[in-house]
């Protein structure tokens, strides 16, 4: 069985959300722990690329990186799952931070291949970039801007 | 705000201030101002002109937008001892580009099978978002001969004519490669994608000479109106944009190694000389190569389609290479600088090549009229075959603008689209199209781009191409 999370309650924020940008598509990310703001960065690159209640838990991956600091290693998570998506076609459903450091990540994401005949195709994402990139405490948690490149 | 001093009808001036080593210079007309101020494109137009080694000003075409580190639309060029470069100048889809084939057919005769040659197309071109070839495997010893010469390696297989090689940008292969600077992890992820068109903005189009601008050069291109033509635009697919990854990461160390100054992390880079630099360029060369060889294997497609849907052989069909452009692409080429011939790196994001009649790189075919540029615009209107010029060589190393740039961010021409039916409108323009979903068509409806014309008036108009052609299109197959 795979737990399901709490409820969000109503105060909380939205885990994100798209900012103007004309050419690419750049994401405000909330989380009221890092962790949790990793995750969510995951669920909103799902969400770039299909309808995320389309996908079903059916295989899991382990994830571990490595960067240079926090900035760094929230663009190599991301360009590690479009890798994964790239190579088999996987898309997470759900993201677990394992263990999360400023240097250091440990995930396990549980979702599927990609099927066009069961999966919408929405947006193809080439990378996410350094490009006005932050981390910052914001109010009881952390919020984050990445940009992506389509 | 961004300091702006007009020169005249198409070129403006961002004066050289605090750490910039040299001026902007931008090409646009005064319609397209308030736009480009908007946003943070002019910003990176200075921030680019920080950077160590810069030859010659920080460059914008008209097609200018925001970026990441460099701006889309934006020309730099680097001296190859003191200069740079830099993963974000080139792009994460390395040797994104276009070509363009003719047909011996006319508007006449195709209209009747459009619908079918669409369906044909999009059967035979894995398209949309995760799309691969189930058909079509590469070993890594195949993939590694793909990334060293390109194109060559794709018609020594089969796919396209020897006649093809000649009419694309650098032979179709970039000297230099090195298949061992490209990572595993990049290699894995092209292994699939090869002839494969991707999603975004990619396309192929079949369409036709809808106005001839020069008679002439028109003809000497092999261009007459009511042609059909089709345009294949993809690039490296998932190879080359974890190649600039795995490089940014790279030139983020170098940067600092090296204490280069950046106004923005993507902006990272390495000098030319140096081994990181070396590196890139050789990886770099590589995921081009590939990027080469996917359009090269599309375009084969592109002919087997027509020879099944209206039953003719290649000889009738004439479906031959007119040209094959990069968008996003660093070369080491020769330029004129005050008097003297240097060799610089010169940097083109979201910019065409345009060289002029009589350049030693331009091919045989073109020596007279100057090398073909085309300019793709959406998929409502219309795309434009130019020719590269003298003025472009002296002003703009060579370069020209590279399409529409967008107008709406995707998430505004979704809002947009909400609620109407985008293929059934294009299909009463007369305009076939069919996507691998319906978010991908409703992101890149017309509106959402700027009128091509716009742009393609002021390169005319400033001198750095000369407009040949326009071409309208008849079917589309989006990725």
């Amino acid at each position: 069985m795979i737990k399901k999370k709490p409820e969000a309650s109503p105060r909380r924020r939205r885990p994100y959300r798209q900012l103007p940008h004309t050419a690419d598509l750049a994401w405000r990310l909330w989380g009221a722990s890092l962790p949790e703001l990793f995750e969510n960065a995951g669920c909103a690159l799902s969400a770039t690329l299909t309808d995320r209640r389309y996908l079903r838990r059916r295989a899991t991956r382990e994830v571990s990186l490595e960067a240079f600091d926090r900035e760094a290693l929230l663009v190599d998570w991301l360009n590690h799952l479009l890798y994964l998506f790239d190579v088999d076609g996987f898309v997470g459903r759900d993201f677990q931070v394992v263990s999360l450091t400023d240097e250091h990540l440990e995930a396990r994401v549980t979702g599927e291949s990609f099927d066009p005949a069961r999966h919408p195709s929405l947006t193809g994402v080439k990378a996410a970039t350094f490009h006005q990139l932050s981390i910052v405490p914001a109010g009881d948690g952390w919020q984050a801007t990445v940009v992506l490149d389509l | 705000m961004i300091k702006l001093r007009q020169i005249d009808a198409y070129r403006w001036e961002i004066p050289r201030e605090g750490k910039m080593r040299t001026r902007g210079l931008i090409f646009c007309s005064k319609e397209m101002l308030p736009s480009l101020q908007e946003d943070q494109s002019l910003q990176q137009v200075a921030n680019v002109a920080t950077l160590p080694g810069i030859v010659g000003p920080s460059l914008a075409m008209p097609d200018i937008h925001w970026g990441y580190g460099f701006a889309i639309g934006g020309v730099a060029a680097f001296d190859l001892e003191e200069g740079i470069v830099s993963p974000g100048g080139v792009g994460y889809d390395i040797n994104c580009g276009v070509r363009l084939l003719r047909t011996r057919l006319s508007r006449e005769q195709v209209a009747p099978l459009m619908k079918t040659l669409v369906d044909a197309l999009f059967t035979n071109i894995p398209s949309g978002v995760g799309s691969r070839r189930q058909d079509f495997k590469l070993t890594g010893a195949a993939l590694k001969k793909v990334l060293k010469d390109g194109c060559r390696w794709a018609v020594k297989e089969g796919f396209g004519e020897a006649g093809d090689l000649a009419h694309i940008e650098a032979g179709g292969a970039i000297d230099g490669a090195d298949p061992e600077a490209v990572s595993d992890f990049a290699l894995n992820r092209g292994k699939d994608q090869l002839g494969t068109l991707g999603s975004g903005n990619h396309f192929v189009e079949v369409g036709y000479i809808d106005e001839i601008y020069d008679p002439a050069l028109a003809a000497q291109l092999g261009l007459f109106q009511d042609q059909v033509t089709a345009i294949v635009h993809t690039g490296s697919r998932g190879l080359g944009h974890q190649v600039c990854e795995d490089y940014i990461k790279v030139m983020l160390k170098a940067s600092a190694k090296y204490g280069i100054e950046l106004p923005d992390r993507q902006l990272c880079c390495a000098p030319l000389a140096s081994p990181e630099g070396q590196r890139y360029l050789a990886a770099m060369a590589g995921a081009a190569n590939f990027a080469f060889a996917n359009r090269q294997l599309i375009t084969h497609w592109v002919r087997e389609s027509f020879e099944q849907v209206f039953h003719m052989g290649p000889r009738d069909l004439g479906l031959e290479l007119v040209y094959d452009v990069c968008h996003n692409i660093a070369k080491i080429e020769t330029h004129t600088v005050e008097g003297k011939p240097r060799k610089l790196c010169v940097h083109r994001k979201g910019a065409t090549r345009a060289f002029p009649p009589h350049h030693p790189e331009v091919p045989e075919a073109y020596r007279e009229t100057g090398q073909p540029v085309l300019i793709p615009g959406d998929m409502g209107r219309y795309s434009f075959v130019l020719v590269g010029t003298e003025k472009a060589i002296t002003e703009t190393f060579g370069s020209t603008c590279h399409g529409a740039g967008r107008l709406m961010s995707r998430h505004q021409a979704k809002k947009v689209a909400h609620g109407r039916s985008i293929i059934q409108e294009l299909a009463a323009q007369g305009i076939i199209v069919r996507g691998a979903g319906r978010g991908a068509i409703d992101e890149e409806i017309s509106e959402a781009y700027k009128d091509v014309s716009g742009v393609v008036d002021v390169v005319h108009g400033a001198g750095i191409a000369r407009k040949v052609a326009r071409l309208k299109p008849l079917g589309v197959i989006k990725g």
